[in-house]
């Protein structure tokens, strides 16, 4: 197996993904780091590690490019549990010689990355705006203000990676081999496991990986005015998010909320309504692609980050806004 | 009675103006207050010593003598004490460590109970130092609580959100745990709590300087999200640039 050469100084670095299941299903996020790091390879072999089964027939089949993908099916591995999770993880690392590892920044890899770094000795780099260049990446800092770049210092890293607007190639004609990996024997000073329930709420697309989202703030007025903002995101195939004010109001849950309190969300289309547009939630669309701002305000932050704006009430806008969208649908 | 830990860490108000010079944030320009995050964890940490009926609530910091101040607060909300650990905060593994070493050295036999930190930081915002301090301390760790139960039998019963959904999770002391936004409604300080904080304890303990920073920072530098904004004139005009950028599939 050849060593992944990384880096426009020739260096080469040992790297290893991790890719993340749940309930059975690939998960987005992971799914498009492995590709963007396909592109970024360029031909090298990638290795990724596999937790947990996943269902269906040919389930690993959206995975594109050449690489190996360690895949650890056991069934005590659908759900997560940090102890099992963590000496998978560390095991392989440790017995391939990698030095870099990298994740999808999500819930999981939040809760097991710091853990896994004081294991593994490596420096940890959380929240990367892009794949790590020469052991380096950048993080928006200061509720969004600055951007810091970091440095790994450690010969070993962990880097956890924000999802990202930039649209993937992929490559074809080349799947990647999969080889089956055991549970290595767990060792006495492992931590004991944690109780765990999943409860998914069925067909909610997580803000974090929609490719389409449309948020809703202040100016919405209330909860029912989120009405329109739902069907509007049904019919753009995407997901409706929240400023914080929307959350702090009570009129959306936690989970909605767009920024550096929420989530960072990079959908290639991002509509904020009635949304003023606080430094904070900027920053937590700097990843979008093509931004979209309907608010009564014409001195609105919100429009100084914003391609095309449309200045009005949104609760009179939005239905013509959501008839014009639809008729240019139906002519396709 | 149970020991609850907290921990709590000094950021600059975000209300305040965020200058930079020389790759760096200008603090003249600053308020320190206490992370919004750790004011969760404090809360929580106060709801539940009045839930149990007994315990006692210790403020860990890592932070400047000059930090005791801002660190008032917490004990006009109610916290017993406050362990200011005297340094400067720089990577998430050094004040891990720190406050591991901190923690270890004052409950000396015994590990407090529960361990409450803030999700997060609002400055650097890195979200790494509950899980680390967890493994250096050898406890379990949830991070990104958002309800939590029980506690009278030494188990917890705790929610976090995931992606699309939650985890319902039961833990066993001890343990630490870190909150996210939402977990409680911090109390205010009452009159009465501010008089009543100025008679307990700061005490000021030396950081050990042993740990070497596993992340360096190589630059800082202000951000623009500044883009040339086209503004429509109406709802049909709106759509219809969305359409030509073929964004509406």
């Amino acid at each position: 197996m050849s060593d992944n050469t990384i880096g426009s100084e020739g260096r080469v670095h040992n790297r290893l993904m991790v890719l993340e299941q749940r309930e059975g299903v690939l998960k987005g996020a992971s799914v498009d780091l492995w590709h963007r790091m396909q592109m970024e390879c360029g031909g090298s072999e990638l290795r990724a590690v596999l937790l947990g089964p996943v269902d269906g027939e040919n389930p690993l089949g959206q995975l594109l490019g050449s690489g190996v993908i360690h895949h650890a099916g056991d069934e005590r591995l659908r759900e997560y549990d940090p102890r099992l999770y963590g000496a998978v993880i560390r095991s392989l690392f440790e017995g391939e010689g990698c030095s870099e590892l990298l994740f999808a920044d999500t819930a999981l890899s939040r809760d097991l990355a710091p853990a896994l770094s004081v294991r593994l000795g490596a420096s940890l780099l959380s929240g990367c705006s892009a794949l790590p260049r020469d052991r380096s990446c950048s993080r928006r800092l200061y509720s969004g203000a600055a951007e810091g770049n970091f440095v790994a210092a450690s010969s070993r890293a962990i880097f956890t990676i924000s999802p990202s607007s930039i649209p993937l190639e992929l490559a074809t004609g080349t799947v990647p081999e999969v080889l089956p990996l055991a549970i290595p024997a767990l060792r006495g000073d492992d931590l004991p496991s944690i109780v765990r329930q999943v409860v998914m709420q069925v067909g909610m697309v997580d803000v974090a990986e929609a490719a389409v989202v449309v948020a809703g703030g202040r100016g919405m007025g209330g909860a029912e005015g989120f009405t329109l903002l739902e069907e509007l995101a049904f019919l753009l195939g995407g997901t409706v998010g929240a400023s914080r004010t929307a959350v702090d109001e009570g009129w959306r849950p936690h989970g909605e909320q767009i920024g550096q309190t929420g989530k960072l969300i990079a959908p290639r289309l991002y509509i904020a309504c009635g949304i003023s547009g606080a430094v904070q939630h900027l920053a937590g669309i700097s990843g979008a692609g093509t931004v979209v701002a309907i608010n009564s305000d014409p001195h609105a932050p919100i429009f100084e980050a914003t391609d095309f704006g449309l200045v009005g009430n949104v609760g009179e806008v939005l239905p013509d806004f959501i008839a014009a969208i639809r008729d240019f649908l139906k002519m396709q | 009675m149970i020991q609850i830990a907290v921990c709590v860490c000094l950021v600059p108000d975000t209300a305040s103006v965020f200058g930079f010079s020389g790759g760096a944030l200008d603090r003249s320009r600053v308020t320190e207050v206490i992370n919004p995050y750790d004011e969760y964890a404090l809360e929580e940490a106060l709801q539940l010593k009045e839930r149990l009926g007994s315990g006692e609530v210790t403020v860990f910091s890592l932070a400047p003598r000059s930090g005791s101040k801002a660190l008032q607060k917490t004990l006009a909300m109610g916290a017993d004490r406050v362990v200011l650990v005297e340094g400067e905060g720089s990577d998430p593994w050094r004040t891990a460590s720190i406050l591991s070493r901190a923690l270890t050295s004052w409950y000396s036999d015994s590990l407090p109970g529960i361990v409450l930190c803030g999700r997060q930081s609002t400055d650097f915002g890195s979200a790494e130092v509950p899980g680390m301090l967890a493994e250096l301390l050898g406890l379990p760790s949830v991070c990104g609580v958002g309800l939590l139960e029980g506690g009278q039998d030494g188990v917890f019963r705790l929610e976090r959100e995931i992606e699309g959904g939650r985890e319902v999770l039961e833990v066993s002391v001890p343990v630490v745990i870190s909150a996210e936004k939402g977990l409680n409604v911090p109390r205010k300080t009452s009159m009465r709590g501010v008089m009543e904080g100025r008679k307990k304890p700061i005490e000021i303990v030396d950081g050990p300087t042993l740990e070497e920073a596993r992340v360096g920072l190589a630059g800082l530098r202000p951000v623009s999200n500044k883009k040339n904004c086209r503004i429509a004139s109406d709802a049909g005009e709106l759509a219809g640039m969305l359409h030509e950028r073929g964004l509406l599939q």
